[in-house]
């Protein structure tokens, strides 16, 4: 007993785990309200088997005070929020994964009758338990030891459409404010239609030629309105009068334009003076 | 070529296979290629946070530079960006002693470390594990995010002898 009592804290020294982690395909599942079910794959890649559990909330990116992106959840959402988590169902809940080995999750939606069109939303909450720190066996010990186990929640977006969806965005407000070497770039961006807006979000600096001096690209959802911030290095420029452009797209690198529903490019501009 | 990104490669070669209508040939081979790191995501914890034996009356930190940092790789989408979020515990239960028997556990707001495609803690980016923060998945050829947490306990002068653990959870979310 003693002997193996000198190993307990070499065991909750920082050793390293054995990778242990799920693979999750695809990131964002899109549901035909004709078909009303999707699917999402689970693989292990690891030598041991994964716990998983799985669960629905409703939630969405939006913007903190300081134009931080968050995700904001509401664990009740009211009938104005368009959220489908009460109603989409999956399958099964729990469940282990073994090693190199992929199990399906199924999605089922039973919306409520008389939906209306539009889309609505919830987030797939994958939980994966990390290693467990070796506790068991240890008796007695006058030494206080400490040690935290990792555990995992990804976190993806779920479409349920319903019928004729459509989606858009506006901009308003777009201002900017130098900080150190950076500029910084405000603005509103509010949905349109009944849809979220999936989508780009550039900017560029151009000067008075029209040349770019600076630019920054970004993915974006925007679900109902946010104010997100981004910073956008221009390092020492020459002191005069520039134009900040912003466009947003409704294209995304990580998504398929067959998911993507397509909107009218959204721009604006404001001049900015750099002293 | 990791083995993990072997395996996002296998695993959704696996889900795409089945579908039909696509075009076909050598173009489609590397279609497909191109969507399989696109489409999926893989959040591994690497490291279990460890104070290793602390002291009692002694506040313990551990830094997120430090050996003993939890650490998380994220494979996932190229260039793309996601929320990352902790679930944070205050106090760490004795799972020796009798109930009631806990540690406080404190989080700064750079206890944190995020770095894009690159596993190496010294260049990441530090932030607040309570307030959380966007990141930026790798590029093309390294799809990658690396997370580091540290923390610092406060055991009291009259702890009690044992072990004390909890768990971090991070969440990971796409936009």
């Amino acid at each position: 007993m003693r002997r193996a009592l000198r190993f307990i804290p070499i065991l909750l020294c920082a050793t390293r785990l054995g990778a242990q982690g799920v693979v999750i395909a695809p990131h964002a599942v899109f549901i035909d309200g004709r078909a009303r079910s999707g699917s999402v794959l689970l693989y292990n890649p690891n030598t041991e088997p994964v716990e998983v559990s799985i669960s629905l909330l409703f939630g969405y990116p939006a913007t903190d005070s300081l134009g931080r992106i968050v995700l904001r959840t509401i664990d009740h959402p009211d009938s104005t929020m368009r959220s489908a988590a009460g109603w989409i169902q999956a399958f099964p809940r729990r469940l282990t994964v073994p090693p190199l080995e992929r199990q399906t999750i199924r999605l089922l939606a039973s919306p409520p009758p008389g939906l209306p069109a539009g889309e609505y939303w919830a987030r797939l909450v994958v939980a994966a338990k990390g290693g467990q720190l070796p506790v068991t066996g240890v008796a007695d010990t006058a030494a206080v030891k400490v040690g935290l186990t990792l555990e995992v929640r990804t976190i993806i977006g779920v479409y349920y459409r319903q019928g004729a969806v459509g989606t858009g965005v506006a901009i308003s407000g777009l201002r900017t404010a130098l900080a150190g070497d950076s500029l910084v770039v405000w603005s509103r961006l509010q949905q349109q239609g009944n849809a979220a807006y999936i989508g780009t979000v550039q900017g560029l600096l151009a000067d008075s030629t029209g040349a770019t001096r600076a630019e920054f690209k970004a993915p974006i959802g925007v679900y109902y309105t946010m104010e997100p911030r981004y910073a956008m290095r221009i390092g020492a420029l020459p002191a005069g009068r520039y134009w900040l452009k912003l466009k947003l797209t409704a294209e995304r690198e990580d998504l398929g334009p067959e998911v993507l529903l397509r909107s009218s490019v959204a721009r604006d501009s404001v001049q900015v003076r750099i002293p | 070529m990791s083995r993990a990104l072997r395996c996002v490669g296998v695993l959704v070669a696996l889900v795409l296979a089945p579908r039909t209508g696509r075009p076909q040939g050598v173009a489609g081979q590397v279609g497909i290629d191109a969507e399989v790191i696109g489409q999926a995501i893989a959040i591994t914890s690497l490291q279990n946070l460890a104070f290793g034996t602390v002291l009692k009356g002694v506040a313990t930190t551990v830094l997120p530079t430090a050996a003993g940092a939890g650490e998380w790789q994220v494979q996932g989408t190229k260039n793309a960006q996601v929320i990352i979020a902790f679930t944070l515990p205050t106090q760490l239960v004795n799972v020796q002693a009798l109930p009631g028997s806990a540690m406080p556990i404190s989080f700064t707001p750079t206890s944190a470390r995020w770095n894009r495609g690159i596993n190496d803690v010294t260049g990441a980016t530090a932030f607040d594990p309570v307030a959380g923060t966007t990141g930026k998945i790798g590029p093309p050829a390294n799809p990658y995010l690396y997370l580091w947490i540290g923390g610092t306990v406060s055991p009291a002068a009259t702890a009690k002898p044992g072990i004390y653990t909890g768990a971090i959870i991070v969440s990971v979310v796409y936009l």
